[in-house]
């Protein structure tokens, strides 16, 4: 979450002096092109990076500390599973994949004709040797599963699960990267080594490298032909301080493609015709609660009914205006998304969560829980007041925006929210622990846009302890056994009507006990200078998950998309 | 000698009471690294599961294993081998080539912007308790009120005015990285100087004023000794009076405040490289912090402990060569 940390650091400040900026200056975007004369073609690239970069160009580091390119600029996975848009895999050194109907075993095809940066082969054989590398060792295998790959034939790689493992399928064939058997079988600690020279398959290779920025060039060796094939010649990357610096740097040109919110960025993009952004919210900003009394949980929000009533107390469109600049989508209270996940949600209520605040309704529910409304206008149950405490990271302001007009809300509705501002690390370790009553955060989607991901993560019994313990994601506590068997069921079936059944059961429950409290999706910006290169994702198109951060393979996509300006 | 020595084991007693801090106060901070990294896999759609956790720990290495004295003892010893550990955020790189690696950049601009700030306000300082009433006078209540303003907002403004409404100075960064590779090249270092230009600015327009208020009012005082009216009786050139005489007794005490702000150089620079995009110590600092990467932290902070206490000790001893009075038993 630093990324995030970082980006809204300084964001209060940012606001006042970008737009300052903004009428005071009337530069254009792209006055300072990079393009020499020589005739090669360049873009910049901000992946969120602060201060200097430490070289460590390792595609197996689980810590998130290789350069943000690694994984799918210089390194390719078999497949690409986008998550900013419903589609199939799209095949990158595979080709093409099929499982058997127990789940246990995956056949692959490989993709032939590819060379490693270096010029040398890669073949089928490098694929089994990366598939289980992985596997074999306990520091990178973060799926707990040993797997093995072996070579059926040249064109062929067959893996074997010791169980049905349907749902690994995007973490082996779309988070692992391929790496060159003849280099990695000489380094001895894989989670150790920095891998300065990197050699991969992907469309760009290191050219050079200082700690203030690198630079990337186009892979001559590279697999795709047309559409597929890489054309800017050189991506250079650079770190920046602050959102501040970003914009400095988005609306004077010397930036050609970055992530990150910025609050002005409607104003920057009528200003700069140059300049575009695409938005592919997917985070579900949320009020997670310690909500299983059971587990240990303690407070009103143990209540099925208070969590319900705040679900109804809030104005969405006031927070996503305020919070968000309106740059957020309507959340589901499946805790999916009701754009890439439109099937899979079961029920045309369950769509959308209510935009408007309706206090009424929130004070009858409460009622009816057997809360009374006491003369200081807050409700009260056995001579207790209902009395909340949010947890919140001070400094991510968007957060804490929501959370004080949340008082303010949830004060209509007789819930007396009191906003408890703390450091990151405070606040993962409350949420960790279950030492805590209400917390703002966001479900997160998996390693793919199949919904099994967010439900296994944040419901599944098996992803939880009691308070005192560490609960690996499901911080709620929650704990159903239906829940429990329908997720299990969407782990071990390809059968779309069972699926659709246990996302029934699962939606039912989750809407009736709201463990999280969805309030809206948060924004993913993404922002692009077309001046010296066109083909970025838009609005309409997102072929690719754009924001150039470490671990998401879109880039890489988006990057050989790029084409330059003549 | 006896009053180096002095000085000296006063100062490892310092640096081994900052040592040890520097070792406890990480350890009294909630949360630890794995859930740290947990949570930003999360962000970032990576799988996280049970076996997750797992794998991080593997990766990782214990760490916090084994009780807290065998750690001291264990932290200690790697000290004294210029060990620092590895660092968490940037694994597995060690955590002193992270340091060395912005620590070139802190120094050569703070550390330059407080050595011509100390020159610029002294001087100007003298001058002005030399000829009370001049011009120079003036000038003292503007440079206190920009002492005044809090610094990073003097420096976003600065920042707008200076890079966005009139373009003359780059906005962020420590040198042109896209026209230079860093080198002994004069490319290199003009393209260095320009950029650090704005920073050292800043810090210098911030700062100049109590070095100037300071050294002006001990010109003053100094000024109505006796030993200057003697001075000036014997017919003394009025240059040697002024330099000889009475500057170099008015300077003392900002000489000493000159040791702690030149101690605070690799500290006191966090605002600064947030606001430039500089690549130095204070933005390293900040990214250990969010990350709870203790071993970063402790040895950044151990390199800011060290600064502090070399530069009191330089100081101080040069203090004594300064003014005698200083070493003298009574």
């Amino acid at each position: 979450m630093s990324l995030r940390s970082r980006r809204k650091l300084l964001i209060g400040a940012v606001a006042v002096v970008a737009a300052g900026a903004l009428t005071l200056s009337g530069c254009s975007a792209g006055s300072s092109g990079k393009n020499n004369s020589k005739g090669t073609t360049s873009v910049t690239v901000f992946d969120g990076r602060v201060g200097n970069f430490t070289e460590n160009f390792n595609p197996l580091n689980n810590t998130g500390s290789y350069l943000s390119p690694t994984n799918g600029v210089l390194y390719e996975p078999l497949f690409y599973y986008n998550k900013a848009r419903a589609e199939k895999p799209v095949p990158l050194l595979g080709t093409s994949f099929k499982w058997n109907d127990d789940g246990t075993e995956l056949t692959v095809g490989i993709r032939q004709g590819v060379k490693w940066s270096n010029g040398k082969p890669e073949s089928a054989d490098d694929v089994v040797y990366s598939l289980n590398l992985v596997s074999n060792n306990p520091g990178l295998n973060t799926s707990g599963i040993k797997w093995t790959a072996k070579k059926v034939d040249d064109k062929t790689v067959v893996i074997d699960f010791p169980s049905t493992s349907f749902t690994l399928e995007p973490q082996v064939l779309g988070n692992e990267p391929i790496v060159p058997q003849s280099i990695w079988k000489n380094i001895s600690d894989p989670t150790k080594t920095t891998n300065t020279k990197p050699v991969g398959t992907g469309p760009y290779m290191l050219k050079s490298y200082t700690p203030q920025s690198y630079v990337l060039e186009k892979n001559p060796y590279y697999w795709g032909t047309g559409d597929t094939a890489p054309k800017v010649d050189q991506v250079r990357y650079i770190s920046l301080a602050n959102a501040d610096a970003a914009t400095s740097a988005l609306e004077s040109g010397q930036v050609d493609y970055m992530g990150g919110f910025l609050p002005t960025l409607k104003d920057i993009v009528a200003k700069h015709k140059n300049l575009s952004y695409s938005n592919s919210p997917q985070a579900t900003t949320a009020i997670f609660t310690c909500a299983n009394a059971s587990m240990g949980c303690e407070g009103p929000q143990t209540d099925p009914a208070v969590r319900q009533a705040m679900y109804y107390a809030m104005d969405r469109t006031q927070l996503n205006t305020q919070a968000l600049k309106g740059f957020g989508l309507s959340a589901s209270p499946t805790l999916i998304l009701n754009t890439v996940n439109k099937s899979q949600i079961t029920s045309p209520d369950y769509m959308t969560v209510p935009q408007k605040a309706d206090a009424d309704k929130a004070k009858s529910i409460l009622k009816d829980a057997g809360w009374s409304l006491g003369s200081n206008g807050y409700f009260t149950k056995d001579g207790k007041e209902l009395d909340l405490s949010i947890n919140v990271v001070s400094g991510w302001t968007d957060y804490d925006t929501v959370c004080t007009l949340l008082k303010g809300q949830f004060k209509e509705a007789g819930i007396n929210l009191s906003v408890n501002q703390t450091a990151q690390n405070s606040w993962t370790q409350a949420e960790i622990s279950g030492k805590y009553q209400l917390s703002l955060n966001s479900i997160n989607m998996g390693v793919s846009s199949n919904p099994y991901f967010q439900y296994s993560s944040y419901l599944a019994s098996s992803a939880t302890a009691k308070v005192g313990g560490s609960a690996t994601t499901n911080v709620s506590r929650f704990s159903d056994p239906a829940v429990d068997a329908a997720i299990n069921t969407l782990a071990t079936t390809n059968d779309e009507s069972a699926q659709q059944a246990a996302y029934k059961t699962i939606q039912d429950t989750i809407v009736k006990q709201m463990p999280y409290i969805p309030i809206y999706v948060n924004q993913a910006l993404a922002e692009y200078n077309n001046s010296r290169a066109t083909g970025w994702p838009s609005q309409d198109n997102q072929y690719a998950f754009p924001l150039p951060w470490g671990g998401n393979w879109g880039v890489g996509i988006v990057l050989k998309s790029a084409r330059p300006v003549k | 000698m006896r009053f180096y020595l002095q000085k000296i084991a006063f100062y490892v007693v310092a640096l081994w009471a900052a040592v040890t801090l520097n070792f406890v106060i990480p350890r009294l901070m909630p949360g630890n690294p794995v859930d740290v990294i947990i949570s930003k896999m999360g962000a970032a759609g990576q799988p996280v599961t049970s076996g997750t956790r797992h794998a991080l720990e593997v990766e990782l290495g214990g760490g916090g294993g084994g009780n807290v004295f065998a750690q001291y003892g264990e932290y200690i010893v790697n000290l004294l081998h210029g060990n620092l550990g590895v660092s968490l955020v940037d694994y597995p790189e060690k955590v002193t080539s992270v340091i060395a690696q912005a620590l070139p950049w802190t120094i050569a601009l703070v550390g330059l912007a407080t050595v011509i700030s100390f020159i610029l306000g002294v001087g100007l300082g003298m001058f002005a308790g030399w000829k009370r009433g001049s011009w120079l006078d003036n000038l003292i209540p503007v440079t206190t009120m920009f002492q005044a303003v809090p610094y990073f907002w003097l420096a976003l403004i600065l920042v707008l005015v200076l890079t966005r409404v009139v373009s003359i100075f780059p906005y962020a960064g420590g040198y042109d990285v896209a026209a230079t590779m860093p080198g002994l090249s004069w490319g290199f270092i003009g393209s260095a100087l320009y950029y650090g230009t704005l920073p050292a600015l800043t810090i210098v327009i911030s700062s100049i004023g109590g070095w100037m208020l300071g050294m002006r009012n001990m010109m003053v005082s100094t000024l109505s000794e006796d030993y200057i009216v003697t001075a000036e009786a014997k017919g003394l050139n009025p240059r040697r009076v002024r330099m000889t005489y009475a500057a170099r007794n008015a300077v003392l005490p900002s000489l000493s405040g000159f040791a702690i702000s030149l101690g605070f150089v690799v500290a006191g620079s966090i605002v600064t490289e947030q606001v430039f995009s500089y690549p130095g110590i204070g933005q390293l600092l900040f990214t250990a912090v969010t990350n709870n990467d203790y071993s970063l932290m402790q040895g950044t902070f151990l390199v800011i402990s060290v600064s502090v206490l070399a530069a009191n000790l330089v100081v101080d001893v040069l203090y004594g060569i300064i003014d005698p009075r200083t070493r003298a038993r009574s």
